[in-house]
């Protein structure tokens, strides 16, 4: 497979986060919460941690910024040695959200939005106005939440504002644990959607834990799968995982319509289109559009073909046929 | 905002202190310190038109009654302040993961110490030391420091850990975390303790007459051993219009501290 989508030149000096044989092993437990486990994630990175409860996703996560000391092993985040660094430092330089949200109920939305630049000693004027950019950021308009109280919120508007929050003193590592997980789903799908927006405009290493497949596959650079023994069963791209399941726990864990999932994955400009025109009535639709959406566009049209523009025109089977042929493929090797 | 609780007379029932619940803070109702006014001028009125011997006379001067109300209030207020200085530091103490093992024992003691009649401490007090001032005050503090610890512990338990959590998270120190999250959260609940250890103390101070520190107590305990309903009866609502103040003003104060956003 070509070139993967990861940002940033590749080089190694790019890793932002190292976990070098991390592990952990909770007093009096038998087993190990996590076993020994080696992840680079590189600076820009959106790698989503996933997998069934028990896993070690979230001792994962939280041994990042120490909310968990690891067994043994080291990590390191921004080419430092957090296991070294004093751990409230190490976190005022490190995003937090979690699925609670965790707001001070005391405070208000402006004042916990500032918690952290006010750790850090940033003057009153600076972090009004840093206040003010966060919340216009997760779209909350300053003048009417700044001096709201976090009960006033609805789940949704809390969760930005923890977003807010922990994006407050601009850190380059975000570490989210299901950030989105008690909202109801409408109001995760829009969440998700900005959130993305958001990221690839802040370009954040995020870490980000989930239980949730699905939400896993939208949102991810890269993708590792945990197995209820907390053994890493997969790390990937959604892509790869998708069309190339490492063993029958990720396969059973992806579930049914692998295949079709595919296509909300691909790009019609990655497909090869018949160039040249004289297409009869086929739908004009962008390159970086997925092949589901183009289907999609297609079939409510009437029409059975789509014009990709600057490359050429796909049939509906084209585009079905294109996503299997890899799966052959890739099978066979 | 501003005009409403001044005049209407619908305000809510007042839950009871004694109850030690964590809900809302009542509305500072005007009827409690009116009831309060009341028992006060009928028993000032009583005493003026009522037909009264020599000992009632004296024993329900003007002069007497305040000098015996105000050793009350200075029991009920050294007391109650003793009671918060050892039980809020303890608590906080108590609650820390490092003072687990501590927490049964301490409980118990101070649960004993509630248990205990506090006539018997005072008794005892007196026969093994002395009578006096301080000794009415060592019995009222035993009396009334349950309330107080045990509210500052479930106070601070009851904090939400996905709060602390975020706020570790977000790089404050344990102490931080302590003053800035801990205890502002725990407040209401430690405020409902100190207020029932509040109208304890009005009650029991009643008692304190036998360790010899005056009070309120004394005009009951004069009336029952001189036979003179005039003096119980004036002793025993004053300390009930007394008990209703404090209570209704700890009320007042309990919902103007209370942090704003909860």
């Amino acid at each position: 497979m070509s070139e993967q989508s990861t940002p940033g030149t590749g080089t190694r000096s790019d890793v932002m986060i190292s976990l070098r044989d991390v592990s952990k092993r909770y007093s009096g437990a038998d087993a190990e919460a996590v076993r020994p486990l080696s992840i680079d994630i590189e600076r820009g990175e959106f790698l989503v941690l996933v997998g069934p409860s028990g896993c070690g996703k979230t001792t994962t996560l939280r041994m990042i910024n120490r909310l968990v000391e690891p067994s043994g092993g080291e990590i390191w985040v921004d080419g430092k040695n957090a296991t070294r660094v004093d751990a409230d430092e190490l976190r005022r330089h490190i995003g937090y959200v979690i699925q609670q949200v965790g707001l001070l109920p005391h405070m208000t939305i402006g004042e916990n939005v500032g918690l952290v630049p006010k750790l850090l000693g940033w003057g009153k004027d600076r972090i009004r106005q840093r206040v003010t950019e966060l919340l216009d950021l997760v779209g909350l308009d300053p003048d009417t939440y700044r001096s709201r109280y976090p009960k006033q919120l609805s789940g949704g508007q809390q969760q930005r504002v923890g977003v807010a929050r922990a994006l407050a003193a601009d850190p380059p590592v975000m570490l989210m644990d299901e950030p989105f997980g008690a909202i109801d789903p409408i109001t995760r799908g829009h969440l998700q959607d900005e959130f993305l927006k958001l990221q690839a405009r802040i370009r954040k290493t995020i870490v980000f834990v989930t239980h949730d497949i699905d939400e896993a596959l939208r949102l991810g650079d890269r993708i590792a799968i945990f197995d209820e023994n907390a053994r890493l069963a997969q790390l990937a791209t959604p892509l790869e995982i998708l069309t190339n399941p490492a063993d029958d726990f990720v396969r059973s864990f992806i579930g049914d319509g692998a295949a079709l999932r595919r296509l909300a994955l691909l790009r019609v400009g990655d497909l090869p289109a018949v160039p040249g025109v004289g297409i009869r009535d086929g739908v004009e639709v962008e390159p970086d559009e997925t092949v589901s959406a183009v289907l999609e566009k297609v079939l409510a049209a009437g029409s059975d073909s789509a014009v990709v523009r600057g490359r050429g025109s796909l049939t509906v089977q084209d585009m079905l046929l294109a996503t299997a042929v890899r799966d052959e493929s890739a099978v066979a090797t | 905002m501003t005009r409403v609780l001044t005049t209407r007379g619908d305000a809510a029932p007042r839950s009871s202190a004694s109850a030690g619940t964590t809900g809302d803070a009542p509305r500072s109702s005007p009827i409690v310190p009116l009831v309060a006014a009341l028992l006060v001028a009928g028993t000032l009125i009583y005493i003026k038109t009522a037909d009264l011997d020599a000992i009632e006379t004296r024993s329900l001067a003007i002069g007497e009654l305040l000098v015996r109300l105000a050793e009350h209030v200075q029991l009920v207020a050294v007391s109650t302040v003793v009671v918060v200085a050892l039980g809020v530091p303890l608590g906080i103490l108590l609650s820390r993961q490092a003072a687990g093992p501590l927490q049964a024992p301490v409980l118990a003691v101070a649960n004993a110490g509630q248990a205990i009649p506090s006539i018997g401490i005072l008794v005892l007090l007196a026969l093994l030391y002395d009578v006096g001032f301080a000794m009415a005050v060592v019995s009222l503090v035993v009396y009334a420091l349950l309330p107080v610890l045990r509210n500052t512990m479930v106070g601070l338990r009851q904090v939400d850990r996905s709060i602390i959590d975020a706020a570790r998270g977000m790089g404050m120190g344990s102490r931080r975390i302590l003053f800035t999250v801990e205890l502002p959260l725990a407040v209401p609940v430690m405020l409902a303790g100190i207020r029932i250890a509040l109208i304890l103390n009005v009650g029991v101070a009643t008692l304190a007459t036998y360790t010899n520190a005056g009070g309120l107590g004394d005009l009951i305990e004069r009336g029952i051993v001189f036979y003179r309903m005039p003096i119980l009866l004036s002793g025993c609502l004053l300390t009930i219009a007394l008990a209703l103040l404090v209570d209704w003003l700890a009320g007042v104060a309990e919902s103007r501290l209370r942090p704003r956003g909860l």
